[in-house]
């Protein structure tokens, strides 16, 4: 698309310049970085000398631009590049950012932002409220279009494996939407309830938050989300499956990968059936985790989500024969079986009673096994979770002595932290650095353990110091059971001929799309990826059952994208946003732990719903939306697309007006003023807000204790005219602003008093004196005198000292209740970085050169380039108006001398 | 009843409405008024969102009327009558009802009784409403050629402008030749340019121009006709006296100010030594190594600012601030320093304005050794003559905490400032609107700050209110893009609200004709008699006309008798 004239922002100049060539008949292009066009001036409450309000003096030019059959606005879009192609013509780069909101079809109804739950500072009130993760940027927005700010993915919700949006559900719980927060884990996953106990949560290592006083108990949240929601319903909790597709899938092994699976195919319409070789479902879910860790009943409720869409689950049946299933109807098989096998120490008396594997052990005990340990010795030899859980379900079945043997030392334990800090505090012993060498026993029947003690030596393949024995070291240990735990081994022999395996026996499968060798036939969990965490097997069965159902429909599996995630937010950047947080301590985690414990109860209590509140309450948004996905159920135009990403188009123009605008200059670099420290010492645009008709208040109220004030003081010549702060030059419009404030104060608050401290009273322009006398008609109280600092009261209230020069030049100080700081103009020098090749000239103070103000008010350093408005020094409203007509009127003549020599 | 379908949309206005009027009540009220399909509130009936939902509900509810109670005609009335072109309704068809300057903002003390009023209000918008008629815009082709009075530096640089955009442009200057003030300027602020040099680049262009005619000694002596067609008459003083009538399609006023020139004995002025700055300027320019005053070299040069400027008493003050002065002041302070570095200068000021980047020649001038004094406006520096025979300025210095302060002065400079120029006649003829500080008015600064009230004259420069010489070119460029916008499109479309003669009620006693501003009446002949004839394109729809017909033979279009009379009868109806 080409374009005469491109103008860059979409202020009052930048909508001036192009109003103006659009009426002339010249194409224009406006490209506006905010998701609504009318720049500062909309946000104003009413402007000077004539008081009208500032909507009224914009919306009638915002829509105007926005209609004008001449102009096209790209509102959420930055110019990234201009620069001159070869036949003169500006090569102009666009990136259109995504608003994740369809904008043709939104309606601009709010729905969405209602439903939102992530609250951020509204930049469109100067950060004094809140706004919502979806929105539209202010009442009179042109277009009246909602946008979802995204940041980038929350490291919580990137660092899932199994892409659990954690950052959701969490803000859900902080809107106290409990069941909206589980249905959105269960858009994920049905092991909710599982994963909430047993998850070893790694999105709480990312966590923002564990970077200040300690992470969001994220894996707590969810245990909450899923028992609240168990206990208040009884099921079913399925989403409405889609129509049958005629389909069946086989899903072999009921543990987390297979019930994710198996419910998301069962979603997609496809006939699921699980086939199980243990008596009961939930593989490592019910047979590994000891219940103080996870109650049965949980995985019985958790295992409900799945059969309530229909999914049949037959125990009792072992699979050697994938392939056979084929024949059997099935149109997809996916294998889950796990790790079912244990691996053997390879050590004298391993086939003595008494020595159990693990996986054996705790399959017996959770499936009821009557089992007593009674004045027995237990050794558990390994130093993985299944270790830990073997030794203290060893110590809940009566055992007078558990011993963790490990031949490594506590440091190199691949058991969780916590777990082991659990054990030892339920009276496990731990023997480090000490390795079984023989089983002695006795009439067949385990007695004694000969062991070595080792030592550390040189750093082994995995990175970890290998253990050597020490000679000469061997000692006996007696005992009466030993429990091995030192790893567990996928149960794939009987695949060998169907499938293709790796080495280690876990099937090969493509890791995109979780194939296998044999096409329909597809693999995840521990049975592809070795032992490894529920969440990762929740993950593999999600994607696996992705590919299925294209698999199913006959689609393309290769270079497909599953779950792209939008990448993930810098943490130093969210801490960032904020000058400070107020301290939340985590709550604190405190598990029942008592030596020699002899039931099974949960050891872990639940969040209390105050704790579970204030906890998510802690979240710092760090990709601002959550991804809770609520505004998608919301929006009745159906316009969410969360899949939207950013797009660049290119355009030629013939010509370029910049009126990119200014920058506040921030109160912060003032310090002797306090603004950020004192409450109560405000800035001019946040005066504005508060003065606007859709100001945040509703009325003028000090931010300190939300009291009306009744004393205001202003600071003119706030980081203006002031070589401290860098800036000597003039802002032209405070004083101005001050005294439009004072005007509307006195409308607003009849009884307050308003004082302006001031170098030079500026009101040099039309009408602008005669506004000025009236306002000190009002009664507002003109002070000469620059502040010198302001100091803070225990009731909020501000001690301003000054010079009174009209009174004999004294010190003075005066107290006032709100401090209103006439904050200045400043460049904004982004735009110096749109240029490449020709390089756009600025003045000594960072402002857009003007080459020839004397005749050429607008010209820039760039043949054909143009600035418009406060781009190249500040201005008022009335002469950022007259400048971009100037801007206008020279970018048209130089179109028409392009057009004359072609 | 009526069978109208109309709709009708309350406003807001943020608060600025809904903080003193009811507006959901009078929503209920207006919803029942006979004709009214449609009766709804908007926080901001201009919003883009409302506008489309005014567009579905036109569409929709195929609503043939549209009335709107919100801000001023003034502000919106043009939005709304869009939104019904857009919505495909006639705009004509579209009645603005005023409830906030009329209404809400004026009865701030009275909740009930302004719900009252604006119901009242909205009512009798909707009885207009109900008795539109479907109009069409007069169409008139425009002539591209615009007639730029003033030559001077705005006058100039908009005959180029407009000249570049391929419009041609008849340049008409009072004076024997082009350039006004500035081509008097040596140095100007605050680029050091030449004025001088300025005004010969922009007079050399302007010849170079075929599509341009320049008129020295000229004088535009009448006018009539319509924006986009006016009918000028310019009359050229030289040898002999000619006069040029053409047609142009717009007229841009560029005529400039006046200076201040001080009152006899206005701080010391008519003493020898005291000055006004363009005076000072001079013997600026004239300086060759030494400034001389009288043959006497000048080391001691006292200003005083705002002379002529920001005057609260007195007869015929000027009460507004000049803007460009402060910044001259300093400006002629620096140059003097830089031709002697030695000489004392003193600037007795009231606030230092030197707005934005100048502030920069502010603070050159304090380096360059000028002492800045600030006085208080109830105790203005006393200029005398002393006994021996040197000027003495006396102060009271507010910087100095109020210590009097005596400086001998070799020259006074006056910082004078700007005045509306004396333009009565040209003000007559074109019917400009002139403001209550003397300059021309524009409609409004901010949404049409070059255009008058007089469509298709616009004013640009310092005769619109004190300007420097860069400002007024920015300003005439703005003029420049006003102009084009008309001409390049080949047409205006004119209101046709105006009046029209029922030729068979018409008894030509002429009242009429006697009664237009515009001289817009005109005779015909209608079935044998001669009968008056409203020129569409001059006629402007003021009214003036209509109620003095003896014969009820004129009718305001938009404004007719039958719906004024109804809409009276509708605000005057019981309140239920």
């Amino acid at each position: 698309m080409n374009y005469d004239v491109l103008v860059v922002g979409s202020g009052i100049g930048g909508m001036e310049s192009a109003l103006k060539l659009g009426d002339m008949g010249y194409k224009v292009l406006v490209v506006e970085k905010e998701p609504s066009v009318g720049g500062k001036m909309i946000l104003l409450s009413k402007v000077f000398p004539t008081l009208d309000c500032a909507s009224c003096i914009s919306t009638p030019k915002m829509a105007a631009t926005t209609h004008h059959p001449n102009i096209d606005v790209l509102v959420y879009s930055e110019v990234e590049q201009i620069k001159r192609g070869q036949d003169g013509q500006f090569i102009v780069k666009v990136r259109k950012k995504p608003t994740f909101i369809n904008q043709t079809l939104c309606t601009g109804c709010r729905q969405c932002e209602m439903t939102c739950n992530v609250a951020v500072p509204d930049q469109y009130n100067s950060d004094m409220v809140a706004r919502r993760a979806a929105f539209i940027a202010f009442p009179q927005a042109v277009p009246k279009k909602a946008v979802i700010e995204r940041a980038g993915t929350s490291p919580c919700s990137f660092t899932c494996p199994a892409g659990i949006k954690a950052h959701g559900y969490v803000a859900l719980v902080r809107s106290g939407k409990y069941k909206e927060a589980f249905d959105l884990i269960l858009e994920t996953t049905p092991v909710i309830g599982s994963l909430g106990r047993a998850c070893y949560a790694p999105c709480e290592g990312e966590c923002t938050r564990g970077d200040l006083e300690g992470s969001l108990p994220i894996r707590k949240l969810k245990r909450f989300v899923a028992d609240t929601r168990y206990r208040e319903n009884a099921g079913p909790d399925g989403k409405p499956v889609a129509a049958p597709s005629g389909k069946k899938v086989a899903v072999v092994g009921s543990g987390p990968a297979g019930l994710t699976a198996a419910m998301h195919l069962a979603r997609k319409g496809h006939r699921v059936k699980i086939f199980e070789a243990a008596a009961r479902p939930g593989g490592m879910l019910r047979l590994a985790i000891p219940s103080y860790r996870l109650p049965k009943d949980v995985v019985d409720r958790d295992i409900r989500n799945v059969t309530d869409l229909g999914v049949e689950i037959q125990t009792g049946v072992r699979v050697e024969n994938p392939a056979a299933l084929k024949d059997k109807g099935f149109d997809a098989v996916f294998l889950a079986t796990g790790t079912a096998g244990t691996r053997r120490l390879r050590v004298a008396g391993e086939d003595l009673a008494g020595v159990v594997s693990a996986l054996d052990f705790l399959r017996d005990v959770n499936l009821d096994k009557e089992i007593s340990f009674k004045d027995k010795t237990v050794v558990v030899i390994g130093g993985g979770n299944v270790a830990i859980d073997s030794a203290r379900v060893a110590v809940r079945l009566g055992a007078q002595k558990v011993i963790v043997q490990y031949r490594r030392s506590r440091d190199e334990m691949p058991a969780h932290d916590w777990e082991i800090a659990g054990a030892e505090q339920e009276g496990v012993e731990f023997r480090y650095l000490s390795a079984p060498q023989k089983f002695i026993g006795k009439n067949g029947k385990l007695t004694e353990i000969e062991c070595v003690k080792m030592e550390l030596g040189k750093p082994d393949s995995s990175g970890r110091r290998k253990p050597v024995p020490v000679k000469g070291s061997a000692y006996r240990m007696p005992a009466d059971v030993v429990i091995t735990a030192v790893g567990l081994t996928p149960d794939t022999g009987c695949l060998a001929g169907t499938l293709e395996l790796n080495q280690n026996g876990t099937i090969a499968a493509n890791p995109e799309t979780m194939q296998t060798s044999v096409p329909y036939i597809f693999a995840g969990g521990d049975v592809v990826s070795g032992p490894s965490m529920i969440v990762n097997a929740v993950g593999q069965g999600k994607r696996a059952a992705f590919f299925i159902d294209r698999y199913l429909n006959g689609e393309d599996l290769a270079g497909v994208a599953f779950e792209e995630k939008l990448p993930v937010v810098d943490k130093q950047t969210v801490i960032n946003r904020q000058q400070s947080y107020r301290n939340l301590a985590p709550v604190p985690g405190r598990e029942i732990l008592k030596p020699g414990v002899s039931d099974f109860t949960e050891v872990e209590p639940p969040l209390t719903e105050e704790e579970a509140r204030y906890s998510a309450g802690r979240c710092l948004d760090c990709g601002v939306c959550s991804e809770c996905h609520q505004c998608i159920a919301a929006c009745p135009a159906d316009a969410i697309d969360m899949s939207m990403r950013e797009e660049t188009r290119e355009v030629e123009v013939s010509s370029v007006i910049v009126s990119t605008g200014f920058k506040l200059f921030d109160a912060h670099l003032k310090p002797r003023y306090g603004y950020g420290k004192f409450k109560n010492v405000i800035t001019g645009m946040e005066m504005d807000r508060l003065l606007a008709p859709t100001r945040p208040y509703n009325t003028v109220l000090r931010p300190y204790d939300g009291k009306v004030p009744d004393n205001i003081a202003f600071v003119l010549c706030t980081g203006s005219r002031d070589c401290t702060v860098d800036n000597p030059l003039c802002s032209r419009v405070c004083c101005m602003y001050s005294v439009k404030h004072n005007q509307l104060i006195m409308g607003a608050l009849p009884l307050a008093d308003v004082t302006v401290y001031y170098i030079d009273i500026r009101a040099f322009s039309k009408g602008y004196e005669e506004f000025y006398r009236q306002a000190g008609a009002m009664g507002a109280n003109f002070v000469k005198g620059r502040v010198a600092k302001i100091d803070e009261k225990a009731d909020g209230n501000l001690i301003l000292h000054y010079e009174d020069i009209d009174n004999g030049g004294q010190l003075q100080k005066a107290e006032h209740d709100l401090v209103v700081l006439a904050t200045g103009l400043l460049p904004n020098t982004e735009v110096f970085k749109l240029f490449s090749g020709e390089k756009l000239a600025a003045d000594d103070f960072s402002y857009v050169k003007e080459v020839d103000e004397d005749i050429n008010p607008g010209q820039t350093s760039i043949d054909g380039v143009f600035v418009a408005g406060t781009a190249s020094g500040a201005k008022d409203i009335p002469d950022s108006i007259l400048h971009a007509g100037s801007a206008a009127a020279q970018a048209a003549a130089y179109v028409e001398r392009i057009r004359m020599s072609k | 009843m009526s069978d109208r379908r109309i709709g009708v949309y309350i406003c807001h206005c943020g608060g600025n409405i809904s903080d003193y009027v009811d507006v959901e009540a009078v929503r209920q009220a207006v919803e029942v008024e006979p004709g009214v399909v449609v009766a709804k509130t908007a926080m901001f009936t201009c919003s883009d969102a409302t506008q489309q939902e005014m567009i579905e509900d036109i569409r929709e509810q195929n609503l043939d009327g549209l009335v709107v109670a919100s801000c001023s005609p003034k502000l919106h009335l043009f939005t709304f009558r869009e939104v019904a072109k857009r919505a495909g309704l006639n705009p004509y068809r579209y009645t603005q009802v005023n409830v906030r300057e009329q209404c809400s903002w004026t009865h701030t003390d009275d909740r009930a009784g302004a719900t009252e009023k604006a119901v009242r209000l909205v009512r009798a918008g909707v009885a207009r409403t109900a008795l539109t008629e479907p109009l069409e815009p007069i169409v008139i082709d425009t002539v591209p050629k615009v007639l730029v009075v003033g030559a001077g530096i705005a006058g100039l640089r908009a005959a180029i402008g407009l000249a570049d955009l391929g419009i041609s442009v008849l340049l008409a200057e009072k004076s024997a030749a082009p350039g006004g003030w500035v081509a008097g300027f040596n140095k100007m602020y605050p680029h050091d340019r030449t004025g001088r040099l300025l005004i010969k680049q922009l007079v050399d262009k302007v010849k170079r121009r075929e599509n341009i005619t320049l008129f020295t000694d000229a004088e535009l002596v009448a006018k009539s006709g319509s924006i986009g067609n006016f009918q000028v008459k310019i009359r050229v003083n030289g040898q002999k006296t000619e006069e040029i009538s053409t047609n142009v399609g717009s007229i841009i006023v560029a005529t400039g100010f006046d200076g201040y020139h001080p009152r006899d004995g206005e701080y010391g002025y008519g003493i020898d030594g005291v000055v006004t700055l363009p005076e000072y300027k001079e013997i600026l320019d004239n300086a060759g190594d030494k400034m001389l005053f009288n043959g006497k070299e000048i080391k001691n040069v006292v200003y005083i600012y705002c002379v002529g400027s920001r005057q609260q008493t007195g007869e015929n003050p000027h009460r507004y601030c000049s803007r460009y002065c402060c910044n001259a002041g300093v400006h002629a302070a620096v140059e003097s320093a830089e031709k002697d570095p030695q000489v004392n200068q003193y600037h007795l000021f009231r606030d230092m304005r030197t707005y934005g980047k100048f502030e920069l020649l502010y603070g050159r001038a304090r380096e360059k050794g000028s002492v800045f004094l600030k006085f208080d406006d109830n105790e203005p520096p006393v200029v005398e003559k002393g006994p021996d025979g040197r000027l003495k300025v006396t102060v009271k210095d507010l910087l100095t905490y109020g210590e009097q302060v005596e400086i001998p002065a070799d020259v006074v400079v006056l910082v004078t400032g700007m005045m509306p120029r004396e333009n009565s006649a040209l003000v007559d003829i074109l019917k400009l609107p002139v403001g209550r500080d003397g300059f021309f008015n524009e409609i409004h600064p901010k949404l049409r700050p070059v255009e008058t009230v007089v469509d298709g004259v616009f004013i640009c420069g310092a005769c619109q209110g004190p300007k420097n010489s860069a400002e007024s070119v920015a300003s005439a460029l703005a003029a420049v893009t006003q102009s084009a916008s008309i001409l390049k499109k080949g047409f205006v479309e004119l209101e046709p609200l105006i009046a029209v003669i029922d030729p068979k009620k018409c008894k030509l006693c002429d009242v009429c004709s006697k009664s237009c501003p515009y001289s817009a009446i005109e005779q015909e002949h209608y079935q044998g008699k001669t009968v008056a004839r409203v020129n569409e394109a001059v006629c402007k729809g003021c009214g003036g006309c209509a109620p003095l017909c003896p014969d009820n033979a004129i009718d305001l279009k938009g404004y007719t008798d039958a719906q004024m009379e109804s809409m009276i009868d509708a605000m005057l109806k019981e309140i239920g």
